[in-house]
C-alpha cells in the first residue's frame, strides 16, 4: 500500500519542485563570516568610495535617516558621534549611509548631508549618498540605524543594532550594552565577535515604494 | 448599604451622569497626534481581593499602526509602566492577534484602528479606601511611512465596593471583543524540525482539516531571533495537519527547545470567513528533518503542479502498457499490425488514430463518472482509501485474480469484455476504436492502484483538471500504438507474435501473486493477524468460485447450482471486508487522538425529532451544528460554549443542548442547514420558549454573547 503513497507523493513533490521559484527576499542579508557585499558609492563631498579599496581596514556601516527618532536618540545624546570619533582614532573607517529613497523621510542631498554632519558634530569618515538604497538592499538593512562591521579581510563580522535596549529614550543608552563598540574592540584585538548578530531596532528603512 | 448597591447597579447600567467622582470609574483620555489612548476596565466597581481586567485602549489614526510584542523587522512594542497602590499587581499585556504590515518591503507585526491591550489587575484582599487609582505611563511607536514615538500618562480611578459590578454594556462589549481577539491556546500539539540546510519547519498536528477551506496561514514568531520575519509563508494544509516551512532568523544562538508564536489562519465557513489564531509552542523534534522540497509547499501552486500532474499521468499511461492485464490487447494489436503490415500506410494511420480515440473516449467516460460521483458525494477524502483495510483487501483480491488470469486458470471473456472483443474483432476503423475501449476495460483491473494514485491527485483538483489528468493518462496508454502506426520504422522493430507471448504472460503471474502477498502484509499492519485469515480464506473462496464456473460445460444441468455456489463463495469472500471494517473502526476509536471527532460531553446528539419535541415542550433549546474539521466550531466551543461560566448558565436556564455532527455530511443536518439557507457549519440556533422560530447566532461566538442570551431568557421568565 505504501508504494501507492510513494507514487502519489512523488507526483506531488514533482509538482512542488517545479513550482519552487525563488521569492524575492527583501531582507535577506549577507551571511556573517562571508565576504561582505561589495559596493561603490559617492559621498557628500563627491568622493567615490568602494569597499574593495578599503581592504586592510576595518569598516563600519551605519544606515541613517536624520528624522528617525531612533537615529535622533543616538545623535542627540552624542552616542553616535562619540563612537564615530573613537573608531576614527583606532583607524576604523566609519561610513554613514543615507539610504532613504528620493522623496522618503531621511533623503538628503550632498549639501544637506554636510550641513547635518556640521550641525550635529558628527565624525564619520564619509556620509555615503545612497538614494536608490543600493547599499541598504545589498546588506539587507531593515532599520535605521542598522549597523555592520567588516573586518580587514573584507569579511562581515557583525550585523545588528547599535545597542541592546530597543527604545527611543536616550536615558536608556548608559544602561545598554553598546554592541558595536564591544564588537569593534574584539575585531581590533583579533578576537572573534562574541555577539555577532543582534536585534536591529529603529525606524523601518525608507526604501522607495515603487522600487520594491 | 442596600441603597448604595442599588445606586451602583443603576450607575453601571445607565449612562454616567454628573456624579460624585468616587462612585463611578473615572478615566483620563490622552489624545496624541496619532493615537487616542485611555485606560478602561471591565468592572464599574472593584472588590478587594477580586481580580479584574483593565486595558489600554488605543484608537489609532487611520492607516497608522502600533506594534505587537514582536514588532517584526522594525518598530517597537507598546509598553505600559504601572504605578499602583501597595499590594495591587498588574499582569503582563495579553496581546491581541497581530496583523502584518508591509512598509515598502519591511515587514511589521502590529495593530491598526481600535485596539485594546488587556492587563489583569489583582487588588489585595486588604485594600481599603473608596477608590482604586491605577496610574500608567504608556509609550508606543506609531508608524505609517514614518515612525513617531509617543507616550501618555494615564489614570483610571475605580470605586471600591463590597461587590464588584460589571462595567456598562458598551465597555463590556469592548472587552468581550478584545478577549475574542486574543489567540487561543492551540488545541493541537505542535513540533518543529530543522532541515539539513538549517531551515526550520513548523508542524501543527491538526488532523482532519480540509485544505480547501483554509487559507492565509501564517506563523507570527513570538520573538526576534530564531525565525526570520517573512513576507510570505508557504504553508501546506493536508489531512495530517499544517506544515509551515520557515526561514532561520538572524540570531546566531542555536535553535531553542521550544519555538513559540501565534498561528493565524482564515477559515471558509458556511457563512463567510473567519480569522482564527492559536498560540503555539512547538517542541524541537530531532527526528523530524523536513526535506528541502517541503519548502515549496503545495498550497498556491496548483497551476504549475497541474502541468506536472499531466506529465506524470502521461508517463503513468505509458507504463500501463507494461501491465500484464493489457497483454491480451497487446497480442491483439500485434496481430493486427502483422495483418496490416502489407497494407497502405494511410490505413495503418487511421487504425492508430481510431484506437487512440477509443482509449481517450473510455478515459473521458471514466473522468465523467469520477466528477459525477464527487458532485453527488461531496468532498471525497481520497487519502482515507489508502489507509482502509477494506481497500487493502480488495486490492489483494484483485492482484490474486489477475494472477490467476495470467496463469491461465481462466480467461477474461466475460460479457463486458466479450462485447468489446466482439466489436473489436470487426475489421477496419470501428474495430480499432473498440480495441481501444477494450484495452481500457481490461487494463482497469491492474491499473486500479495506479489510477487511484492519479485520481487521488485529480480529486483534489477542480473538475476540468480531473478530466485533463485522466485524458493525459489515456493518451499515455495509446501513445505506443499511435507512434507505431505513424512510423513504419518502428513497425519493423516489433517482435513477431508467438508462443513467447504466452510464456511471458504466465511468468508475469508471479509478480502478481507476490504483490498480493505483500498487500496482505500491509493488511495485517492495519488489522492485526486476523486479517490473514480473512484475506487467505477469501482468496480460497474466490479460487473455488472460479473453479466451479470452469468445470463441466454450460449445458450440464447443474450449471445453475454451480453458479449459485460460486456466487455465494464470492459473497462470503467479500463479507470478510465487513468484518475488517468493524475491527478497524474500533481500533481507530481506541487509538484516539485529537482528530477522533466531535465531543458530545454535556451535549445531546441532535435529531430533528428531539429538537421539535423539546421546543414543543416549551424548553429553551440551543443547537450547535459542528464538524471535526471545522476550526471555527472548535474555537467557539472552547471560548464560548463550553467554558465553565457558559456551562453553568446553560444549566441554570434549563437549556436543552443539542449538538449536530456534520463531519460526514449527515443528511438530516444538511436538510436543516438548507432550510436556514446555510451551506455549512458552524451554525448556532437558540430557541427561546414560545418563540415562533429559532434565533440564529453569529458564527463567531463570545462567552459574553452566550451569557447575555441566557440572561435575557431569565429576565423574560421573571
Amino acid at each position: 500500500m505504501s508504494n501507492l503513497f510513494v507514487a502519489r507523493r512523488s507526483l506531488m513533490l514533482g509538482g512542488a519542485a517545479l513550482a519552487f521559484a525563488p521569492v524575492a527576499a527583501v531582507a535577506a542579508g549577507p551571511d556573517l563570516g562571508k565576504p561582505a557585499p561589495p559596493f561603490t558609492a559617492v559621498d557628500s563631498n563627491g568622493k567615490t568610495w568602494s569597499l574593495a579599496d578599503l581592504k586592510g581596514k576595518v569598516v563600519v556601516i551605519e544606515t541613517t535617516n536624520h528624522d528617525c527618532p531612533y537615529v535622533r536618540k543616538h545623535y542627540n545624546s552624542q552616542n553616535m558621534q562619540t563612537q564615530q570619533r573613537e573608531a576614527a582614532a583606532k583607524g576604523v573607517v566609519w561610513l554613514s549611509s543615507a539610504s532613504s529613497a528620493v522623496g522618503e523621510e531621511g533623503h538628503v542631498t550632498a549639501p544637506q548631508a554636510n550641513e547635518l554632519t556640521k550641525s550635529r558634530g558628527a565624525a564619520p569618515a564619509a556620509v555615503l549618498l545612497d538614494p536608490q538604497s543600493k547599499i541598504a538592499r545589498a546588506y539587507g538593512a531593515t532599520v535605521t540605524p542598522h549597523m555592520y562591521i567588516i573586518d580587514a579581510s573584507g569579511v562581515l563580522v557583525y550585523r545588528g543594532g547599535i545597542d541592546s535596549i530597543p527604545s527611543s529614550n536616550a536615558a536608556d543608552i548608559p544602561k545598554a550594552k553598546q554592541y558595536v563598540r564591544i564588537a569593534l574592540d574584539e575585531v581590533l584585538a583579533g578576537k572573534p565577535v562574541t555577539e555577532a548578530s543582534t536585534r536591529p531596532y529603529g525606524c523601518s528603512l525608507k526604501y522607495g515604494r515603487s522600487a520594491s | 448599604m442596600q441603597r448604595f448597591l442599588a445606586l451602583l447597579l443603576w450607575l453601571a447600567a445607565g449612562p454616567v451622569f454628573a456624579q460624585s467622582p468616587s462612585q463611578v470609574p473615572v478615566s483620563s483620555v490622552v489624545q496624541t497626534d496619532n493615537v487616542r489612548a485611555e485606560l478602561i476596565s471591565d468592572v464599574a466597581s472593584v472588590k478587594a481581593g477580586e481580580p479584574f481586567w483593565a486595558g489600554l485602549r488605543q484608537t489609532i489614526r487611520p492607516k497608522w499602526h502600533t506594534y505587537w510584542k514582536n514588532p517584526g523587522e522594525s518598530g517597537l512594542p507598546t509598553e505600559i509602566r504601572w504605578t499602583l497602590p501597595a499590594g495591587v499587581t498588574a499582569g503582563p499585556i495579553v496581546w491581541p492577534t497581530p496583523h502584518m504590515f508591509d512598509i515598502g518591503g519591511i515587514i511589521n507585526y502590529g495593530f491598526s484602528d481600535d485596539i485594546l491591550l488587556l492587563v489583569r489587575i489583582t487588588p489585595p484582599a486588604d485594600l481599603s479606601g473608596d477608590t482604586l487609582k491605577l496610574a500608567a505611563e504608556a509609550n508606543w511607536l506609531v508608524c505609517e511611512d514614518i515612525c513617531i514615538p509617543e507616550d501618555a500618562k494615564l489614570e483610571l480611578a475605580l470605586p471600591l465596593a463590597a461587590t464588584a459590578t460589571p462595567a456598562d454594556p458598551k465597555t463590556r462589549a469592548l472587552f468581550d471583543t478584545a478577549r475574542r481577539n486574543v489567540p487561543m491556546e492551540s488545541p493541537w500539539p505542535a513540533r518543529y524540525g530543522i532541515s539539513k540546510s538549517g531551515e526550520p519547519t513548523l508542524a501543527v498536528e491538526a488532523k482532519g482539516l480540509k485544505a480547501d477551506t483554509i487559507r492565509d496561514v501564517y506563523f507570527f514568531p513570538a520573538e526576534w531571533g530564531p525565525v526570520a520575519t517573512m513576507a510570505k509563508q508557504k504553508a501546506s494544509v493536508t489531512a495530517d495537519g499544517i506544515q509551515i516551512p520557515l526561514k532561520r532568523g538572524d540570531a546566531k544562538a542555536s535553535m531553542p527547545e521550544h519555538l513559540t508564536g501565534t498561528l493565524v489562519l482564515t477559515e471558509k465557513t458556511g457563512n463567510g470567513e473567519v480569522r482564527q489564531a492559536f498560540d503555539i509552542s512547538a517542541k524541537l523534534d530531532p527526528a523530524f528533518v523536513p526535506t528541502q522540497a517541503s519548502l515549496a509547499g503545495t498550497a498556491g501552486v496548483e497551476q504549475l503542479s497541474l502541468v506536472q500532474a499531466l506529465l506524470f499521468a502521461l508517463l503513468g499511461g505509458l507504463i500501463l502498457n507494461l501491465m500484464p492485464c493489457v497483454f491480451p490487447v497487446l497480442a491483439m494489436k500485434a496481430a493486427a499490425f502483422a495483418r496490416l503490415a502489407g497494407h497502405a500506410q494511410a490505413e495503418m494511420r487511421r487504425d492508430g488514430l481510431a484506437y487512440t480515440a477509443g482509449v481517450l473516449v473510455s478515459f473521458g467516460a471514466m473522468a465523467a463518472i469520477v466528477v459525477a460521483i464527487r458532485a453527488s458525494v461531496g468532498e471525497v477524502n481520497w487519502g482515507f482509501q489508502f489507509q482502509s483495510p477494506v481497500f487493502s483487501l480488495l486490492i489483494a483480491y484483485l492482484f490474486f485474480v489477475v494472477g490467476l488470469n495470467l496463469s491461465g486458470v481462466f480467461e477474461v471473456d466475460g460479457r463486458l469484455a466479450g462485447v468489446g472483443q466482439g466489436l473489436a474483432a470487426r475489421s477496419g476503423t470501428t474495430g480499432a476504436f473498440f480495441t481501444g475501449v477494450l484495452a481500457v476495460i481490461v487494463a482497469t483491473p491492474c491499473t486500479a492502484p495506479f489510477m487511484a494514485a492519479a485520481l487521488g491527485f485529480a480529486l483534489s483538483q477542480p473538475a476540468p483538471a480531473t478530466v485533463a489528468v485522466l485524458l493525459a493518462m489515456g493518451l499515455g496508454l495509446a501513445l505506443p500504438y499511435l507512434a507505431l502506426s505513424m512510423t513504419p520504422m518502428l513497425q519493423r522493430l516489433m517482435p513477431r507474435p508467438g508462443a513467447w507471448m504466452d510464456r511471458l504472460r504466465q511468468f508475469l503471474a508471479f509478480p502478481m501473486y507476490a504483490s498480493a502477498v505483500w498487500m496482505i502484509w500491509v493488511l495485517t499492519q492495519q488489522t492485526g493477524a486476523d486479517g490473514v485469515v480473512y484475506a487467505l480464506g477469501g482468496m480460497i473462496l474466490i479460487a473455488f468460485a472460479i473453479w466451479l464456473l470452469r468445470v463441466g460445460s454450460d449445458a450440464s444441468p447443474a450449471v445453475w447450482l454451480r453458479r449459485g455456489v460460486a456466487a455465494a463463495a464470492v459473497l462470503l469472500a467479500f463479507a470478510a471486508t465487513l468484518k475488517l471494517e468493524n475491527g478497524s473502526a474500533t481500533a481507530a476509536s481506541t487509538s484516539g487522538g485529537p482528530a477522533s471527532g466531535v465531543s458530545f460531553e454535556g451535549w445531546e446528539r441532535f435529531s430533528r425529532a428531539r429538537m421539535d419535541e423539546a421546543v414543543a415542550a416549551g424548553k429553551p433549546v440551543f443547537v450547535d451544528f459542528t464538524a471535526a474539521w471545522c476550526i471555527t466550531c472548535l474555537v467557539n466551543e472552547r471560548v464560548a460554549l463550553d467554558t465553565p461560566a457558559s456551562r453553568r448558565a446553560f444549566e441554570q436556564a434549563g437549556v436543552v443542548k443539542l449538538k449536530g455532527d456534520w463531519t460526514n455530511r449527515d443528511a438530516e443536518i444538511t436538510a436543516v442547514l438548507k432550510e436556514l439557507g446555510r451551506a455549512g457549519v458552524p451554525l448556532y440556533l437558540f430557541w427561546a420558549p414560545g418563540a415562533p422560530g429559532p434565533k440564529i447566532l453569529p458564527q463567531v461566538l463570545t462567552e459574553g454573547m452566550i451569557l447575555s442570551e441566557l440572561a435575557s431568557l431569565q429576565q423574560a421568565r421573571r
